[in-house]
């Protein structure tokens, strides 16, 4: 096949999923305790719906969807990132205890009952937590590996941290009160009750520069999976990338995880699915991973709103229990091909 | 050409030099092997050489600059590695495997032009594996697995190439093929180095030889120079015999070494 049939093939991919979330994004506007239908979204968005449907669109349902959609791209493409990164196929968005470390914040919040007095204190105490904890990482990997970060060595100082800010949540949460408990397990499952356009655009303004930055990454990743050797002899500058790659994918995980909570196996789950489906070029892969995990997230988030309606579910139970089977299914049909 | 001088190398907390003192010259349309036994400073040699590791002592010229003054790009283009062996926990087909060749090339937003491909195409080519693009790496055999990594090299488009023990692993067709690929290499002008412990194939198709002990140089210079019995038998710490190769063929006569069993000592 000619580069021009290759390229056309990768461009048409990523259109296609381009689409789906668009298509996820009309499912999630139209589906909720109240049904509208597309002609209601286009009186709301020209401005001659009713009242009551503009708000349930514009200050409820489209905010929510759009945080979602940058949420499941923010876990897609920092799960693929610490995939290429780690060179290990398990790593996702939290391996790296970056979650640890929003929840310790955050779980402050709520055991502090600023959560009650100032609600928008507790996306700002996660994003501290998250950034005190991927600098913490960086700070031991970096001391433990004089010569240059080492992965191995990453991946490990992630894994502990978190396990350390485990201890930390529990023993926070062992001596709070039953609401702030509750409130902080909640808060732990992700959930996007809270959306809305502020907490879209905060996440917009880090996710947007992240993401260019990874993505320029996609050719040095492709030599990275080789491994760093190999890596380098091609031309890569290893250690500024992984550096660069560990900065910018944990930046979208903190902004996320403040946004919306640990939401858990989008990053694992649909970087594996493009990468079963179509091979391993993070050119492709990337922004595939960004597009198939806002898809995925949307879908998830409209049935976690749907199916006990007018209660929800926390959307992260939901991403698990429909991710798992979905993706046992691919990993299955990978198997027999 | 790639230039080491005086080229010495410690690792961190060992009490002795890997590599000491050794001076070496890779020069176009030209073949340099590099042998010796394990432990010897062969791929620490290659790993100086290629700029991977920096020496404590000597230095490393790529034409005439400092090899560590090149940035990493740069230095790809000049000078491509097959290193000993690769693993990933993601496969890759041999075409999207040899295009990572092209990196150095390329800018983070290029697209790959029609000259990129026709690079690669002529890679693939040059190491017969073209018929083979499409397929895994992974199904790949051995040998084919090892064109496959020279055909990366080549599309980096480096006039200085250096192996690390490419024959490694592999059965006597694709050893003999792999050392006419490098034979046909040098005549298009490469400068070539190569470390291997087939001491045979590199008196057969090497220009020149390197005998590392170690860490030091033990003998340089033309293969029939350096296979001698009393160097190799003290290097090796193994009795031996050298015999000419029987021929028929231009390399005949080349000293060909045969190992002695114990109960022939």
């Amino acid at each position: 096949m000619s580069v021009q049939a290759r390229t056309w093939r990768a461009s048409s991919r990523v259109a296609v999923l381009a689409l789906a979330v668009l298509i996820a994004g009309a499912v999630s506007l139209s589906l909720g305790a109240s049904g509208l239908g597309p002609g209601d979204l286009w009186r709301a968005l020209t401005g001659t719906a009713d009242p009551a449907t503009e708000t349930i669109l514009l200050r409820l349902r489209l905010p929510r969807a759009v945080l979602a959609a940058l949420v499941g791209g923010a876990l897609g493409l920092s799960g693929c990132t610490l995939q290429a990164l780690l060179r290990n196929p398990l790593a996702e968005p939290y391996v790296l205890g970056v979650s640890g470390g929003a929840a310790v914040g955050a779980v402050c919040v709520f055991v502090s009952g600023l959560a009650v007095t100032l609600p928008w204190t507790l996306s700002l105490g996660a994003f501290l937590g998250a950034v005190a904890a991927m600098a913490l990482v960086l700070a031991i990997a970096s001391r433990a590996s004089p010569g240059g970060m080492d992965t191995r060595v990453l991946i490990l100082s992630g894994v502990i941290a978190g396990a350390f800010f485990n201890a930390i949540i529990l023993l926070v949460l062992s001596l709070a009160d039953l609401q702030s408990f509750r409130s902080a397990i909640f808060w732990m499952m992700g959930n996007l009750s809270a959306a809305d356009w502020e907490a879209a655009a905060v996440l917009a303004v880090f996710l947007v520069p992240a993401s260019v930055v990874v993505l320029s990454l996609a050719r040095a990743f492709n030599l990275l999976s080789r491994g760093e050797e190999v890596a380098y002899y091609l031309g890569a500058s290893v250690q500024r990338v992984k550096l660069t790659a560990y900065l910018a994918a944990s930046l979208m995980v903190a902004a996320s995880v403040a946004a919306v909570g640990v939401i858990g196996f989008v990053g694992l789950i649909v970087p594996h699915a493009v990468r079963l489906a179509w091979g391993n070029d993070h050119r492709l892969l990337l922004p595939a991973s960004f597009l198939a995990g806002s898809a995925f997230l949307l879908l998830a988030d409209t049935v976690a709103r749907v199916v006990v309606a007018p209660a929800e579910l926390p959307t992260g139970v939901v991403t698990a229990v429909a991710g798992v089977p979905f993706f046992v299914v691919l990993l299955m049909r990978g198997g027999r091909r | 050409m790639l230039r080491g001088r005086d080229v010495t190398f410690t690792y961190p907390r060992a009490d002795a030099a890997t590599v000491q003192g050794v001076s070496l010259s890779v020069t176009p349309g030209s073949l340099l092997a590099v042998a010796g036994p394990n432990g010897a400073g062969k791929t620490t040699l290659l790993r100086v050489l290629s700029g991977s590791l920096a020496p404590q002592e000597g230095e490393v010229m790529l034409d005439d600059r400092l090899l560590g003054d090149l940035d990493d790009r740069e230095r790809a283009r000049a000078l491509a590695v097959v290193p000993q062996s690769e693993s990933s926990p993601f496969p890759v087909t041999v075409r999207e495997m040899v295009g990572m060749g092209r990196y150095a090339h390329l800018g983070p937003w290029q697209g790959v032009g029609s000259g990129d491909r026709a690079i690669v195409d002529a890679a693939l080519e040059r190491c017969s594996v073209g018929p083979l693009a499409g397929r895994q790496l992974g199904e790949l055999s051995g040998g084919e697995r090892q064109r496959a990594r020279i055909a990366r090299a080549l599309a980096q488009e480096a006039p200085v190439l250096l192996l690390d023990e490419p024959t490694a692993g592999l059965d006597l067709r694709y050893r003999m093929e792999l050392f006419h690929l490098l034979q046909e290499l040098r005549a298009d002008g490469l400068a070539l180095l190569v470390v291997t412990h087939d001491l045979n194939l590199a008196a057969r198709f090497a220009d020149r030889l390197l005998l590392l002990d170690q860490g030091r140089e033990r003998a340089g210079g033309a293969p029939h120079d350096v296979l001698l019995r009393e160097t190799l038998e003290d290097v090796y710490e193994w009795p031996l015999r050298l015999v000419p190769h029987p021929g028929p063929g231009s390399d005949t006569g080349a000293p060909q070494t045969v190992p002695l069993r114990r109960d022939e000592m």
